[in-house]
């Protein structure tokens, strides 16, 4: 029963990566003609042309798409003939930069949101719900352009309290901890504001549940009542993990514009700035499976945490 | 709809309107006309005549700021309006055909999920090129997963009623079944999505300004706030307010907007 469960689930994975390279490239292809990005407006017919024959860009698009296919199960992306670089070689580097920072943000981020929502919870409508619920508004309204910008003006340039750069300059020795600190702190803030609203409704609906109360009449302590609470509410909390995902990988293009970080984020920029279509279509490709694979890793560990998924039920 | 808004729900929805009233009058040019012209030093401070003193290129600040209104206001109505419609007819043709159809979208909106938005955003901006019609069409694109999946549980569940089930046995199609059952139904549900996808067209159309992926010939809050660059070490601090002030004002307000809806619903 489980294995069938978990094996539905796993070709429910393939078919989603399948259907999002048929969409990236089959239909990105389709619609956009690298050649005439990489030349620009004014290119002549002749030029090109001759710049899509040498590419390849004149064989019909089912042996293209095949191509794609073929070259995904060995892992290669294909070139970026821009930067004249292999593509999973340039995604692969720029990785580390954007977990140093992303990575420590969400777990930081995730435990205050967790913890806020609780308390927030248990004491309805008292100071702490009103207060944190402000500050929730407060940062979801901000744009995330002016919370970063306005940090690193303030903070790092006019205050210097931080370094200005978030990640260490080439054959510059600096000290990846101390560079990344307000990236992270600043990610964190970005990514705060809605999940504390959605712990919130997750564990005012968890604190409600009768189960508790019959905990509470057996004399269990207040704290051990939470911690069920918790164990109760971790398919939710999951869920919205993976829910995260996505974010987490990209990180914020804007922390790595303004904070000069080669990473995913930054990658993404370059080649939107450069025309680069080979290398959005690596990383759209790239992350959709990690985002898929992550997801499925965190379905098996929420019924790993909560035997009532595993009966193919649903909270 | 007063009674539903509370206090601070009015004053929101007050601070709403007089957004749209300043996008409005600046594409009338009854105000910030002047916005290209040269009228000071660069970043001249602000004064009495020019009350949010001057960008780098010496151009009336001010006026810009009140320009970059109308891309917000396009953008922000415009985008929620098209990732409501894409997600809401998918949506309802899943959710009350069922079936093939039905799987087959879910498959599609899942692969679609799947891609980080911001690459799809990204994407969708080197394919369609800069300007406003492109960011409003990638945001459309992009962003209506989150409401397929909303109107498809309400169609599933429309689906099973009594009244569904009566008008399809006399012989009603899903269009008709869209109208007379499913839209009011959805209607406060559809209203709340609006201003928080409208909140989020604003916030992607500054972010893309940001890389100039935005409008080309007007000002934009989100391009304004690029062209700061690192001027508040400087201690030129009225492009940073001027440009963040007012988005962050009317994010503010359409959320509270959408939280006031949403409570009341």
């Amino acid at each position: 029963m489980v294995r069938t469960a978990f094996v539905g689930r796993l070709i429910s994975a393939v078919v989603t990566i399948a259907l999002v390279v048929l969409l990236v490239f089959g239909i990105v292809d389709a619609l956009a003609d690298p050649a005439a990005l990489a030349l620009g407006q004014d290119a002549a017919p002749e030029e090109l042309a001759r710049l899509r024959a040498a590419w390849g860009l004149d064989r019909p698009w089912g042996a293209r798409l095949a191509e794609v296919f073929a070259g995904l199960v060995r892992m290669d992306l294909g070139v970026s003939r821009i930067r004249g670089a292999p593509v999973s070689a340039l995604i692969a580097g720029a990785f580390l930069p954007t977990l140093a920072y992303a990575l420590p943000g969400l777990l930081l981020e995730g435990i205050a949101a967790i913890a806020g929502g609780l308390a927030m919870a248990r004491r309805r409508g008292g100071a702490v719900d009103r207060l944190l619920s402000g500050l929730a508004t407060a940062l979801m309204s901000m744009s995330s352009l002016i919370v970063v910008i306005a940090a690193h003006q303030l903070l790092a340039h006019r205050l210097a309290l931080f370094p200005l750069v978030g990640w260490p300059l080439v054959g510059s020795d600096a000290d990846v901890a101390g560079l990344v600190l307000l990236p992270l702190l600043l990610w964190a803030a970005l990514l705060l504001g809605p999940d504390l609203r959605h712990y919130r409704a997750l564990f005012v609906r968890e604190l409600d549940e009768p189960y508790l109360d019959g905990l509470r009449s057996r004399g269990v302590p207040e704290r051990a009542v939470l911690r069920h609470a918790l164990r109760g509410a971790s398919a939710g909390i999951l869920a919205r993990v993976a829910g995260r995902l996505p974010h987490l990988i990209v990180g914020s293009v804007v922390i790595e514009q303004v904070f000069n970080i080669p990473g995913i984020g930054g990658l993404a920029i370059a080649a939107l700035r450069t025309g680069d279509l080979a290398l959005v279509e690596g990383l759209a490709v790239v992350l959709a499976v990690i985002t898929v694979a992550g997801q499925l890793g965190l379905d098996v560990l929420a019924a790993a945490i909560d035997p009532r998924l595993r009966r193919g039920g649903r909270r | 709809m007063r009674a539903a808004l509370g206090g601070a729900g009015s004053v929101a929805a007050a601070a709403l309107a007089a957004f749209v009233g300043v996008a409005v009058a600046a594409a009338l040019g009854l105000v910030g006309a002047d916005s290209q012209a040269f009228v000071a030093e660069p970043y001249a401070p602000p004064t009495a005549g020019l009350w949010l003193g001057a960008d780098a290129l010496g151009r009336d600040l001010g006026a810009r700021v009140l320009q970059g209104a109308q891309v917000s206001l396009v953008v922000g109505v415009c985008g929620s309006l098209l990732t409501l419609a894409i997600g809401g007819l998918l949506g309802a043709l899943a959710g009350l055909r069922g079936g093939l159809v039905d799987r087959a979208l879910v498959a599609l909106t899942d692969a679609v999920a799947a891609i980080p938005p911001l690459l799809t955003l990204l994407g969708g901006a080197l394919i369609l090129g800069p300007g406003v019609r492109a960011v409003i069409l990638v945001i459309g694109l992009s962003q209506w997963t989150g409401v397929f999946r909303s109107v498809r549980a309400e169609a599933r569940r429309l689906r099973a009623a009594d009244f569904v089930r009566a008008a399809e046995a006399m012989g009603a199609g899903w269009i008709h079944q869209l109208r007379a059952h499913l839209l009011p139904h959805l209607a406060p549900l559809l209203l709340t999505s609006a201003v928080l996808y409208f909140v989020h067209a604003i916030k992607v159309e500054a972010l893309l300004a940001f890389f100039g992926q935005s409008a080309q010939e007007l000002p934009s809050w989100g391009g304004l706030l690029a062209e700061c660059g690192s001027e508040l070490a400087r201690g030129i601090w009225w492009p940073l307010v001027g440009a963040s002030v007012p988005l962050a004002a009317v994010v503010l307000a359409a959320q509270v907007v959408a939280d006031r809806l949403s409570d009341g619903r």
